[in-house]
């Protein structure tokens, strides 16, 4: 804005002086104009020729029988003088020459008497007419579109200069939430594309280090599977009873154990394609699930119960999304006794299905914590109780996989809500 | 069909094929081992075999290979034992024409009960020649597709079903518009006959119709027969 106003003011002096060269030219060529026109004219036929001769600004003239000059104050305005040549009305042609010239001013402005042949005196008054350089009909169009013009290359500019760090920012965001989303494009200018060299090869490394770590756990885990079927084959032969349920019930759970890790390592989801599915019927299959271990166990039917549309169709990976829903299920029933579900129908393009449990509900300063992996609360150290303490951490990652989340929350009445939101 | 069921083995680790081959011994079938496809290919033609557990993870020549030279042999049923989560695996080999698989680590109780499992639907379908399973299933609009064990709604979206429905929905739909009584059924899925308390059949079958969208008051998929059985009621479509 500062530059364009100096600008336009550079024009405008450019102008001013441009005005008064081009009204010194006018009003010097339309004075002798006038003195050339009176001379040649009858005498009788001077003054309406006069009345109707158009002056420009800043030039009048009348026929008088004295000579308006001699009146003057004192002499004329210099800038005046300047504007017109009276040595070129004297050295011109010798008809053309007046009998007697008189000059003189007054305040502002310029006197000449010219007297004619007869005896008559043309009286021509110069006025200054104070130079507008601010005012002309194109000027309003040209300022117009010198700021639309100047507003649209700055808009443009500004963008193409902060471009690079909104990209930057916005692949930081997604590495956060998908190491393996694909590198910024190293192109633009040196400092832009050096920052995203940087940027790509920091990505590169966390990626590396998330790999190596996932292989290490999915190799011990993997590795861990044919120790595990021999234990369970030769707990076949142990002829005592206790001891042998016993060693089932150690074997089922380390192998509960490895599958989470396993599951936790590799990116299963990944690898599953995503299709479209009843939510509703792999929630019931999930909740069918838990009461069937149940009766498996010989124990009672967990209070479970459903509530919500019959059908619901999304686009998911299915062995993934029924392992998440699997794993809050089984959370709510094992720390909360019981897993009433809701899904409340999509608004804004988000469905939640709420899985709620009457248990103790958890500190509200770990209702976080326990998304960590392995992650337990002391109460659930216990055997009796204590899962994995992969169960949420799994379920999380495979709904954000799925654009969507879980948190946990208690409710004021007592009980845990877990809060599964997707994009419906 | 002999009295002692011979059963091959096909497994990389001795331990556990030792110890499987005792285990199946001691509960009454007659076993034979093999350490890799080589040395299975060997045994193949010394004996007469009623099943073969197979492990697809062998090295050199892989499980899946193997199965499909056996196919080539003979219909004799195949149970795979699988890692988890390779679910491609799985997958090919049921389209091979394996008739089950167990993943590892496996709970030999489990393995011993599909195997008898097999066998028991091998021996009932008798000499009848073994077609691969269909690619797919269509019944009233519905897809079942055996080698993903999934059901497909009319729409195509995938119905999520437990172990038990789908079992259920699959011995329904082989046997469509055919009455099956719940001694029928019960044998069919579990080996054993249903006592006067055991609904687990009735349970299933509600299970399904509602994910089935059928009227549980007035069903008209699977239709329940007076006097204590259910019938699919529908024409059925089987895809390569």
């Amino acid at each position: 804005m500062v530059v364009q106003a100096a600008g336009l003011t550079i024009h405008a002096l450019d102008r001013v002086d441009l005005q008064r060269f081009a009204q010194a030219r006018e009003v010097s060529a339309r004075a002798f104009g006038v003195w050339r026109t009176m001379l040649l004219a009858p005498p009788e036929r001077r003054r309406p020729i006069l009345e109707e001769v158009d002056l420009p600004p800043g030039l009048s003239a009348s026929l008088d029988r004295e000579a308006a000059a001699r009146d003057a104050s004192g002499p004329p305005p210099p800038h005046l003088a300047r504007l017109i040549r009276l040595e070129a009305l004297l050295q011109g042609p010798h008809r053309f020459r007046p009998r007697e010239l008189v000059v003189g001013g007054r305040s502002d402005r310029m006197l000449i008497s010219l007297r004619l042949p007869d005896g008559e005196w043309l009286n021509l008054t110069l006025r200054v007419t104070p130079p507008r350089p601010w005012h002309s009909e194109t000027f309003l169009v040209a300022f117009l579109l010198m700021t639309l013009t100047a507003i649209a290359l700055v808009v443009w500019a500004t963008r193409r200069l902060t471009r690079p760090v909104r990209e930057l920012a916005e692949a930081a965001d997604r590495l956060g939430r998908d190491v393996n989303s694909p590198p910024l494009p190293e192109a633009g200018p040196r400092e832009v594309a050096t920052a995203a060299h940087a940027f790509n090869t920091m990505a590169e490394r966390i990626r590396r280090f998330v790999s190596d770590r996932t292989l290490m756990l999915a190799a011990i885990s993997h590795d861990l599977r044919t120790p595990i079927t021999r234990m369970r084959l030769r707990a076949e032969f142990v002829e005592d009873e206790e001891i042998r349920a016993r060693m089932l019930a150690d074997l089922v759970e380390m192998e509960a154990m490895v599958n989470a890790s396993l599951a936790f390592a590799r990116d299963d989801q990944a690898a599953e394609a995503s299709v479209p599915l009843d939510l509703v019927a792999l929630l019931r299959t999930v909740l069918d699930e838990a009461t069937d271990a149940a009766a498996a166990r010989g124990e009672a039917s967990p209070p479970v119960d459903y509530a919500g549309p019959e059908r619901l169709t999304l686009r998911a990976r299915p062995l993934a999304l029924k392992r998440a829903i699997g794993n809050l299920v089984q959370n709510a029933l094992l720390h909360g006794g019981s897993a009433r579900v809701r899904i409340e129908p999509p608004s804004g393009g988000t469905l939640r299905l709420v899985i709620s449990d009457d248990g103790p509900g958890i500190p509200e300063e770990s209702l976080e914590a326990v998304f960590q992996p392995f992650r337990r609360l002391e109460d659930s150290r216990n055997r009796e109780t204590g899962g994995t303490g992969l169960g949420l951490p799994i379920a999380r990652n495979i709904l954000r996989g799925h654009g969507g989340d879980v948190v946990l929350a208690n409710r004021p009445g007592g009980g845990l809500d877990a809060i599964v939101t997707l994009p419906a | 069909m002999d009295p002692a069921p011979h059963i091959l083995i096909v497994d990389d680790d001795r331990e556990i094929r030792d110890l499987l081959g005792r285990f199946l011994e001691r509960q009454g079938l007659r076993v034979s081992l093999a350490r890799d496809a080589r040395e299975a290919r060997k045994l193949w033609p010394l004996g007469r075999y009623h099943l073969v557990v197979l492990d697809l993870m062998l090295p050199g020549e892989s499980g899946l290979d193997f199965a499909r030279w056996l196919r080539t042999q003979s219909d004799v049923p195949i149970v795979m034992l699988t890692a988890m989560g390779e679910e491609t695996d799985r997958i090919v080999g049921l389209e091979i024409g394996a008739d089950d698989y167990v993943a590892k680590p496996f709970n030999p109780r489990e393995l011993l009960a599909r195997i008898r499992a097999v066998l028991r639907r091998a021996n009932g379908e008798g000499d009848r020649a073994r077609e691969p399973p269909p690619k797919a299933i269509r019944f009233a609009g519905w897809t079942l597709e055996p080698a993903r064990r999934r059901l497909l709604d009319p729409q195509g979206a995938e119905v999520t079903l437990t172990g038990g429905e789908y079992e259920l929905l699959t011995v329904l739909v082989e046997r469509a518009n055919r009455v099956l009584t719940r001694d029928m059924l019960m044998d069919l899925l579990h080996g054993r006959q249903a006592g006067p308390f055991d609904r687990a059949i009735d349970v299933a079958v509600s299970r399904l119709r509602r994910k089935l969208e059928d009227d549980g008051r007035n069903p008209s998929l699977i239709k329940t027969v007076r006097g204590g059985g259910y019938v699919l009621a529908a024409t059925v479509e089987r895809a390569g």
